[in-house]
């Protein structure tokens, strides 16, 4: 049974459903038996997930697992599942975070528990179903019913003005989402024009590409805008996130780590499965605008999460910032950009999530989460201070840490495309350190009050569900590569639906070695040009030679270069 | 794990890494890091400090014995394969990179690479760092009792190794790593007694200082890896002739020179020197970060962190070697620190911050000696610089621990006779700062000065001669105020009576500082003066003060340091011994690199033997052909005026101001004369003040005003659209009431009265159906008669 194939994961997306079945006939006031079996489901679930990524085989970039039934012929869905390395990745975060996000939340959920477990656990499956489909509509039907149970985590569980949040959450999101499926069915309607089939396969909406890309100029547009704005919304990209900060201000903690950690990949993950392959030529048509809210949103939320005074607010706009990079990157086209983008969204689910939590603590504690409340937390909370300040280390992306890969590859993906977006993106991550280590300061360091001082340090279940996170931010900072490698295929596919023939270049490695192995030689100045220099000098120049004349080659490849 | 000279290496060395055993390279770095975890994990726990010593100590001993023993080894291979090399494993690799020479693959490496220049370095930071631990568990014998002496001495290990990482690391990406650790090191440390307000905004000042810097050499080193493909050292060392040769390079669709190119690069990889190095203009955070304890600011804010900006210069010197300009501009800002942060050292009276300013005005010098393409120079003055300025602040660590944290010199004096050991060490380092033959700092400050000036004589092709010159003049004045400032420190501290003690004749002490918030030690009494008074009165509430070294601290603050009797006394060999080692280096250190010239006419020692030595990794831009030379009795001049009267005049000058006159009438009258320089000149010329007003400030305002746009603007077209749908729903609802609903209702109303009429004519009687049906036929007969 626990090999990896179509029924286990089936079985991994659909028990936490399963497990709120079960739940629904417990009576209501068995408080206990609904944290511990949510989150032995959870945990379940996440070993069942595990199985994957032992199984996945990296050398191939087709679907795997894949598997379809016919759901409604008539219309051409099916229902069909199978996981790629990108989905695989954003799979497993979000089977990862499921377990932390109900151990959050035993002592902050202090009424009507069983309907709190319930609505996490029908989220969770409807979160990891978006992942595993390879049909729009059932896709599009995941996408949506994930709204459903936030909704009531928001509109229940939540702060003083929940009903608003949640609200504006279920009517923005679900705005962005009928765009997407207007284009959807719009793509769909043409695919049957030329095919005379109907099918909402995912795969066949790729292969629509080259179609698409012979219509006019307009309708490619507005199919890209379409998409984009259905996706910006849920990612969020500026100018369309401001219902980011009240969601995630009114939520509890859990409802925050789980929009933080996977609602929003939701729609980064939009951008890299629907727009960037199926509509390639529209998205280079209006790149310039898309890099340009990238960029918007990486110094803009950076700025005003710096003076924020609700420290749950501050780490929403910083998630504004954080996803601007993510959005740089994966709009660079380039596989460092999309590496470095797929990188930057696991990573912030993991710090942003070790944020939140770490804001939920305070909160739980004293019952607010203003910074000027604070001050001085260090002296009465080491184990905390040690674990926050490893979270917000790793948001700001030191080295060693997660977050560093993320936006160093990103930045790295984006310089080979755009430099000047990259400077301007680097510019927004010193902001990040400013905000971050001065939301650090004024919470954790300086005197400390009375009240602040009887403050408990974590107990053993709070180490508990942060130990997780704190091992993978090193993991991954330290030894990001089995995660490079899961992405590598899908990631070189992808770059050249985008750009076909990006790879057919020719590669530099064997100059490369020749320089490495003259190494220091190379500083000692040739004698004479009569003389007769050692053999490895000649063959580095001879091998720097060659590129001379292919120097103009890259540009030709259309990677953006001249943007 | 192997042991690979260069020569022999390859791209893949991972793949032969596993094979052999017998390089201990990687513990060089990953002991100091197991003493860190060790100790930060189960420190609290530790009752007994001594084996957090051992740990913290044992760890970065061997650490240091271990980088002797490499040392050895790659002293006795031949001089062009100084190399060897570890790897560990693959950090990252990602295919696909479009570079300038095509698409590759790059792999980055988690790699260490102990060669000519890194084994020095790694020597310096494991040596001195050792010797900064054990002083340490001197200085910071207050914090034993009260948990946190365990949180000091990981967060030391923790920078060890990061620092090793900074130089040992085999990419420019391990660089970075180590950077951004030594960053963080720095952070905490600086906020050790996070509990002061300002220890915490001086650590946040200086960590985002250096992301400002890290944006520099971040961009630098995407740029490099743009134009190489690679950011491996080995890899860029074997491909830089090739492309510094080529005709042109062509990146995003500009062309240009080769040169071009590396002067780009060279600039924005000086920025992030500039915030680790501490130069204008990034140079604030370093006065600042004296906050920290001061083993730290002697290791990590004197010897070791703050060399890395000279250390990644001399590292990717090919870049400069080929970058004319850039080299200027390493110039033109060295020589103007090494200057300007000399004279904010004149009018100090921290003794830290005088240390501190004459940290930043002798990197200064450094980068002076980078930018004159006297890499070798500069880089020996990190060496020399490590040892005094080591010594000099561990040196005012003992004495202000012996003066019960009192940092202003003006309430110190006459402590030579109570502190022999550390006063007589602090003086040799004076001597070896201020650049007297034969202590160290003449042999290493002496050859920058004397390259830069020998850049002028020659119309160099680096630079212009004027701006040598210019550098030159500066490097001068800045040696002058150096061994001015220096003299003044060792004046008012070892000289004279002990003023702390109330013996003051001419009212010099002043209300001490370290009661308002100056103080680098965070001791609750020192905190809380406002009730330390009562603390004999509620010992409970205390105990943990109570619990300290020093108890009688604990009686009122205000005047403790006034109490005739409470002289100091030399501090515990743990202390003295670091600072009288760091000396003795500083006094002989020098001949490690013994100018050629001197070595003519007195060839005591082998010439330049660190030269020498880091030579096979600096690039030569052609054959090293000796053509025209500055006539050597201009050098000879030069070096006997520097070390026989312009040094010793600025002493003898401080000496007679601070020594002979003790009550410094002639400094008060100075001060009397020109009321506004010194005002400028002890306000640091307002910098600080100004970078609030014109960055902070705008920023935070700018913030504000996004953040009211967010409020307003963005998120008021998100509320306006619901509110308009609002509106549009209750229009709609009235059109629905009673335009919609009102027709239904109408035509409804309508059909009923109509139908009220044609009910009454719907009667059933047959007569009646006749009369309307005749009455029917007459009007159409009328009507067609009519028509």
């Amino acid at each position: 049974m626990f090999t990896a194939n179509t029924t286990l994961m089936l079985v991994a997306t659909f028990l936490p459903l399963l497990g709120a079945l079960v739940l629904l006939l417990v009576p209501k006031d068995q408080r206990r038996v609904f944290e511990i079996g949510s989150l032995l489901v959870m945990i379940v679930s996440f070993l069942m997930s595990v199985v994957f990524w032992f199984g996945y085989d990296r050398a191939s970039d087709a679907v795997q697992w894949a598997q379809a039934w016919n759901w409604i012929p008539a219309i051409g869905v099916k229902f069909s599942v199978g996981m790629d390395g990108i989905s695989l990745l954003l799979w497993l975060l979000t089977t990862f975070i499921g377990p932390i996000a109900i151990a959050c939340s035993f002592s902050s959920i202090t009424e009507r528990h069983k309907e709190y477990y319930i609505w996490m656990l029908v989220l969770q499956t409807a979160m990891l179903g978006v992942f595993i489909t390879q049909d729009m509509f059932l896709f599009y039907l995941f996408w949506e019913v994930m709204l459903v149970p936030m909704y009531f985590l928001i509109a229940i569980w939540g702060g003083p003005q929940k009903l608003y949040a949640a609200i504006k959450l279920f009517l923005y999101t679900l705005a962005g989402g009928v765009l997407m499926l207007v284009a959807i069915l719009a793509i769909y309607f043409l695919q049957h024009k030329t095919t005379g089939v109907y099918d909402f396969s995912l795969a066949s909406f790729q292969a629509m590409a080259p179609v698409i890309a012979q219509q006019t100029k307009t309708y490619q547009v507005l199919l890209a805008l379409a998409f984009f704005i259905g996706f910006a919304i849920k990612v969020p990209m500026f100018p369309f996130h401001t219902w980011l900060p009240d969601a995630h201000v009114q939520a509890p903690t859990a409802g925050s780590v789980i929009l933080a950690a996977i609602l929003l990949k939701m729609g980064t993950y939009g951008f890299v499965r629907f727009l960037l392959p199926i509509l390639p030529t529209a998205t280079k048509e209006l790149l310039p605008w898309f890099i340009g809210l990238s960029l918007i949103g990486i110094i803009y939320g950076a700025l005003v999460a710096m003076i924020q005074k609700d420290m749950k607010k501050l780490v929403a706009y910083s998630s504004v910032s954080h996803l601007g990079i993510c959005m740089l990157g994966l709009f660079a086209l380039n596989p460092y950009g999309i590496k470095g983008g797929l990188f930057q969204m696991i990573n912030h689910g993991i710090s942003t999530s070790g944020l939140f939590l770490a804001v939920g603590i305070v909160y739980e504690r004293r019952h607010t989460r203003m910074i000027a409340d604070f001050g001085g937390l260090s002296k009465s909370m080491p184990v905390y201070a040690t674990i926050f300040m490893i979270m917000t280390m790793s948001s700001l992306g030191l080295p060693l840490l997660n977050g560093f890969i993320g936006e160093g590859v990103v930045l790295m993906g984006a310089f080979q495309a755009f430099p000047w977006a990259a400077v301007v993106a680097t510019l927004g991550i010193i902001l990040g350190a400013a905000y971050l280590l001065w939301m650090y300061q004024r919470v954790m360091f300086g005197p400390i009050t009375a009240v602040n001082e009887k403050m408990d340090d974590l107990n053993l279940r709070e180490v508990l569900y942060f130990a997780p996170l704190v091992v993978t931010a090193f993991w991954i900072g330290m030894y990001p590569k089995p995660i490079m490698d899961v992405m590598d295929a899908p990631v070189k596919k992808l770059v050249e639906q985008i750009t076909p023939g990006y790879h057919a270049a020719q590669s530099l490695a064997a100059q490369q070695a020749v320089a490495a192995k003259l190494g220091m030689q190379g500083m000692t100045a040739p004698a004479h040009h009569e003389e007769t220099a050692p053999a490895g000098h000649e063959a580095a120049t001879a091998g720097h030679e060659a590129p001379v004349h292919e120097a103009a080659a890259p540009e030709t490849h259309g990677h953006g270069g001249g943007h | 794990m192997t042991t690979t000279m260069s020569a022999e290496m390859t791209l893949t060395h991972a793949a032969t890494a596993a094979s052999q055993a017998g390089s201990y390279l990687w513990l060089i770095p990953f002991l100091p890091f197991f003493g860190f975890l060790i100790n930060g994990l189960s420190g609290r726990k530790l009752r007994n400090t001594a084996i957090v010593d051992t740990l913290a100590l044992g760890s970065v001993g061997l650490a240091f014995l271990l980088t002797i023993w490499h040392f050895i080894q790659l002293a006795g291979l031949p001089a062009e394969g100084r190399s060897i090399h570890q790897s560990l494993w693959t950090w990252f690799s990602i295919g696909g990179a479009h570079v300038l020479g095509g698409l590759t693959t790059a792999k980055f490496e988690w790699a260490y690479k102990f060669d000519v220049l890194s084994g020095c370095m790694a020597l310096l930071v494991s040596g001195a760092g050792f010797l900064i631990h054990l002083f340490s568990t001197g200085y910071m014998a207050e914090e034993r009792n009260d948990g946190r002496y365990y949180r000091f001495m990981a967060y030391l290990n923790l920078f060890v190794f990061s620092m090793l990482n900074l130089v040992l690391g085999a990419n420019i990406l391990m660089m970075f790593l180590g950077w951004e650790g030594v960053g963080l090191c720095s952070y905490l440390l600086i906020g050790f007694y996070f509990d002061k307000e300002f220890a915490a905004v001086a650590g946040k000042k200086a960590f985002v200082t250096n992301r400002i810097g890290d944006f520099g050499f971040m961009i630098g080193f995407f740029l490099i890896f743009q134009v190489f493909g690679t950011l491996d050292y080995d890899t860029l060392m074997g491909s830089v002739r090739g492309i510094a040769t080529m005709p042109a390079i062509t990146l995003y669709g500009h062309t240009a020179s080769p040169t071009w190119w590396f002067n780009l690069i060279g600039c924005c990889l000086f920025v992030g020197a500039m915030g680790k190095s501490a130069q204008i203009p990034l140079y604030v955070w370093l006065p600042d970060a004296m906050a920290g304890p001061t083993p730290v600011s002697a290791l990590i804010h004197a010897a070791t962190m703050v060399t890395s900006g000279l250390y990644m210069i001399t590292r990717l010197n090919f870049i400069y070697v080929n970058a004319p300009v850039a080299l200027a501009v390493v110039l033109a800002f060295g020589s103007l620190t090494a200057f300007v942060a000399a004279t904010m050292g004149l009018a100090q009276y921290d003794i830290k911050k005088v240390l501190a300013y004459s940290t930043v005005s002798q990197l200064g010098f450094m980068f002076m000696g980078m930018g004159a393409g006297a890499f070798s120079a500069g880089m020996f003055h990190v060496f020399t610089h490590a040892f005094f300025k080591a010594s000099l602040f561990l040196g005012s660590g003992a004495v202000i621990a012996a003066c019960h944290h009192e940092q202003d010199m003006r309430n110190m004096g006459g402590l030579r006779k109570l502190m022999p050991i550390t006063s007589l060490s602090m003086i040799a380092a004076t001597f070896a700062i201020a650049g007297i033959f034969p202590f160290s700092g003449f042999f290493s400050k002496d050859e920058i000065l004397w390259k830069v000036f020998e850049g002028w004589y020659q119309h160099g092709h680096y630079t212009g001669p004027t701006l040598n010159l210019v550098a030159w003049i500066l490097g001068m004045l800045g040696a002058f105020c150096t061994a001015f400032y220096m003299t003044r420190l060792i004046a008012m501290t070892f000289y004279g009576n002990y003023r702390g003690a109330g013996d003051d004749p001419w009212g010099l002490s002043v209300q001490s500082e370290a009661h308002h918030g100056h103080d680098d030690h965070g001791h609750g009494d020192h905190a809380h003066v406002a009730h330390a008074p009562e603390v004999p009165g509620h010992p409970e509430n205390h105990a943990h003060e109570l619990g300290k070294a020093h108890d009688h601290h604990v009686d009122d603050p205000e005047d403790h340091d006034f109490v005739p009797g409470h002289h100091p006394h030399e501090v515990s060999w743990r202390m003295w011994l670091p600072v009288a080692i760091l000396a003795g280096l500083a006094v002989v250190g020098g001949f490690l690199n013994y100018p050629e010239s001197l070595h003519r006419i007195l060839p005591i020692v082998p010439a330049e033997l660190f030269s020498k030595w880091i030579e096979p990794i600096l690039y030569q831009a052609a054959p090293v052909h000796h053509g025209e030379h500055v006539p050597p009795a201009i050098e000879y001049g030069l070096m006997a005026w520097a070390t026989f009267i312009w040094a010793p005049g600025a002493m003898i000058l401080a000496w007679w101001i601070y020594k002979v006159d003790p009550s410094w009438g002639r400094a008060k009258a100075f001060v009397a004369r020109f009321p506004n320089l010194y005002r400028w000149v002890n306000a640091k010329y307002y910098v600080d003040e100004f970078y609030e007003a014109a960055l902070i400030e705008p920023i935070k305002r700018f913030s504000a005003q996004l953040w009211s746009f967010d409020t307003w603007v963005v998120d008021g077209m998100v509320n306006g659209a619901a509110r308009m749908t609002v509106l549009w729903a209750e229009l709609s609802h009235w059109v629905d009431e009673y335009l919609v609903d009102g027709t239904v209702d109408l035509v409804e109303y309508m059909v009923q009265e109509t139908s009220q009429v044609f009910r009454s004519v719907q009667s059933g009687r047959v007569q009646h159906y006749a009369f309307v049906m005749f009455l029917g036929f007459l009007v159409i007969a009328f009507w067609k008669f009519l028509v």
